[in-house]
């Protein structure tokens, strides 16, 4: 289910990635603003699924975070390996977003949870 | 900017117009989103649903921008009368507003009283004097009654305001090219560089510019940026290739072959991907260039 | 867990999804009532042309490499030179705008407008919630937490024998506030995303200092090294066309 969601907006943003880096910073905000999407997107998915299967405790945040792991390595693949080319930096990649979307999964994965298994 | 997808889209959309397929209100809505100008289009389209009533109450709010969209696409294909209508139609429905009171300046535009029109957009930017369209409108006034100092003096106005507006910025450049201020010039186009370093357009008239200021820093400096161009469009821009040809050429002439810092790698390669450029694709005019790029060598 | 509380399914039909859902559909709400609200007002030509001043210092700063260093000087003697360069602010004006925003009755006002789309709704569900639903146990979270998350977690609840990860109803509300930005940003587009955190942000401050950010571009367009980019663009167009003749 990894990176579907991020679609084809992503564009090429510099020229070339040897010594001189040249971007184009609206592409640039639009790669991470997809980056931002798919991973607030996942993290709601993930805390539903993660609800139904009745996670608790620390299985549930290692699930979170293979989640975001799934999704860095999609994005990744999505950039075909070449993450200078479309990003500045690997952090953009990996982290952007990952707390955010901690509060969201912490949400839905109670929420789910609770329907599921409490009641 | 109109990137290549949304362009394939409107192009389908306008072809499915066309033929009879639906959706002028969407092909309608996506020239406005793009700011594309294919006024004929708009005109025939938007007028067919205009004067449908049905479809036209059930666009809702949105008939009003469809007919200012129409009056501009009118007064572009001097359909004066049609304009006027539809301005008609606004003003009893907005009577006090400004953006009516700047279509019926333009519609003086288009009539070609200028006087009338100067005062219209005068009086407007009295009430808000950060109207940026009426500032350009303004600029192009100027423009179309030949007065071009006007032009740089009204733009010059309005960036002092506006300063990181880029289109601007590219409209003075070009007028001021057009009455040979190159130093100008050149310092509009190197604002544009600053403000989107990767259009290859700006690094090319930039080039343009310092070549035709001539002197041998400037000449450099002009090589430097044909390179650039080149490296940004992947070699693909014959201009820039040509570009590269004349700057060698014209700085051995001035060094008189003692230019060592440059290396002449850059020019064989620059000729050669022109030849091979024009056999792809004007094999006819292949002499032309030989003896052209002959000549290039011959000064040097 | 052997105190494990027995949850009436009523309490999950009546309270949780009717709080979440009432959530939800309040976030929508305001976010197209507050697009509603948001007035056109003229904007002074100062403030305008001070942000316009921002945009090209920042151009300048990350594209300095692209324009010879000429030119590069030039302007950065016509921004940051201190006698009446753009991004100078002379001293004893950095105190007045601040004053001025106090004096100004109109941005005041907007200001008002802003902050109260934002807390009348709050305050209202806080109201609701408080009044229809308090005192209910109306959610476990999944994993286990120390006292100390007591008081946010069983907010309205006072009892301290059930265990932490029992959740009241008020603070279902709050998680619910919080967590539901990431959907918010998801179905309402981007514009949306952040507001809630600017908006606070914007009330503790009191508006923005627009002279700070004038000073802050300075100080960094003064350490900027102008290094210029367009030799190695030599080397690199050769490497394009080689690829290309070959």
């Amino acid at each position: 289910m990894g990176h579907n969601d991020s679609g084809g907006s992503e564009k090429k943003s510099s020229e070339s990635a040897n010594d001189i880096q040249t971007f184009n910073a609206e592409n640039l905000q639009s790669n991470m603003k997809v980056i931002y999407y798919s991973r607030t997107f996942l993290a709601i998915i993930s805390g539903v699924i993660a609800g139904i299967l009745g996670f608790t405790g620390l299985t549930g945040f290692i699930f979170y975070v293979l989640i975001m792991a799934i999704t860095s390595l999609g994005l990744v693949a999505k950039a075909k390996f070449s993450v200078h080319s479309y990003f500045d930096s690997w952090n953009r990649i990996i982290l952007d977003g990952f707390f955010g979307g901690l509060m969201s999964f912490v949400l839905f994965w109670t929420f789910a949870y609770d329907i599921v298994h409490i009641f | 900017m109109v990137t290549k997808t949304e362009e394939t889209q409107l192009n389908r959309l306008e072809s499915q117009v066309e033929h009879g397929g639906g959706g002028a209100w969407d092909y309608l809505c996506l020239v406005r989103k793009l700011k594309v100008r294919r006024s004929d289009k708009v005109l025939k389209y938007g007028l067919s649903i205009l004067n449908d009533p049905k479809k036209r109450s059930g666009l809702g709010a949105e008939e009003w921008t469809l007919y200012e969209q129409v009056a501009i696409a009118a007064m572009d294909c001097q359909c004066l009368d049609v304009a006027k209508d539809c301005i008609n139609v606004l003003q009893k429905r907005f009577p006090e507003s400004k953006r009516v009171g700047r279509l019926e300046g333009m519609l003086l535009e288009a009539k070609g009283s200028w006087a009338e029109a100067e005062n219209a957009y005068a009086s407007l930017l009295e009430d808000n004097p950060l109207d940026q369209v009426i500032h350009k409108r303004r600029v192009a006034l100027a423009k179309a009654q030949g007065n071009l100092p006007g032009a740089i003096e009204f733009l010059n106005k309005y960036l002092e305001i506006f300063m990181a507006d880029s289109d601007a910025w590219r409209e003075l450049a070009e007028i001021y090219v057009s009455l040979q201020m190159y130093k100008q010039a050149a310092f509009c186009y190197e604002e544009l560089i600053l403000a989107q370093p990767t259009v290859p357009l700006y690094h090319l008239a930039y080039a343009d510019v310092l070549y035709t200021l001539g002197g041998l820093e400037n000449l450099q400096a002009a090589k430097k940026y044909y390179s650039s161009t080149v490296d940004l469009t992947g070699g693909k821009n014959t201009r820039a290739l040509f570009g590269v040809c004349l700057c060698t050429s014209a700085i051995t002439q001035l060094t008189k072959g003692r230019n060592k810092e440059d290396s002449p790698d850059l020019q064989s390669l620059a000729t050669a991907a022109l030849e091979k450029d024009y056999k792809q694709r004007a094999s006819d005019k292949v002499s032309v260039l030989a003896s052209a790029l002959k000549s290039l060598k011959v000064s040097s | 867990m052997a105190e494990d509380l027995v949850l009436d399914t009523a309490i999950r039909d009546w309270v949780l999804i009717p709080l979440s859902v009432v959530m939800v559909l309040i976030g929508v709400l305001r976010y197209f009532v507050s697009k509603l609200m948001r007035s056109y007002q003229v904007p002074d030509a100062k403030i305008v042309k001070e942000g316009q001043v921002i945009v090209r210092a920042r151009n300048l700063r990350s594209g300095a490499n692209f324009i010879p260093s000429k030119a590069f000087r030039a302007r950065r003697i016509y921004f940051s030179n201190e006698e009446n360069g753009l991004l100078f602010v002379p001293k004893g004006q950095a105190q007045n705008a601040q004053a001025q925003m106090f004096s100004d009755p109109n941005m005041a006002m907007d200001m008002m407008k802003k902050n109260l789309s934002m807390i009348i709704p709050q305050t209202l569900t806080f109201a609701w919630v408080n009044f229809f639903f308090s005192g209910f146990v109306a959610a476990k979270i999944p994993f286990p937490l120390t006292q100390r998350f007591r008081s946010m977690l069983q907010n309205g609840i006072d009892l301290s024998t059930v265990d932490v990860s029992y959740v009241s109803s008020r603070s279902w509300y709050f998680l619910n506030l919080f967590g539901l930005r990431g959907l918010f940003s998801l179905i309402l587009g981007e514009e949306n995303a952040m507001d809630d955190t600017q908006r606070m942000m914007q009330m503790s401050g009191f508006g923005f200092d627009p002279t700070k950010s004038l000073s802050a571009e300075k100080d960094g367009l003064d350490i900027v090294q102008h290094e210029w980019a367009l030799p190695k663009f030599e080397q690199r167009a050769e490497a394009v066309l080689r690829k290309l003749v070959s």
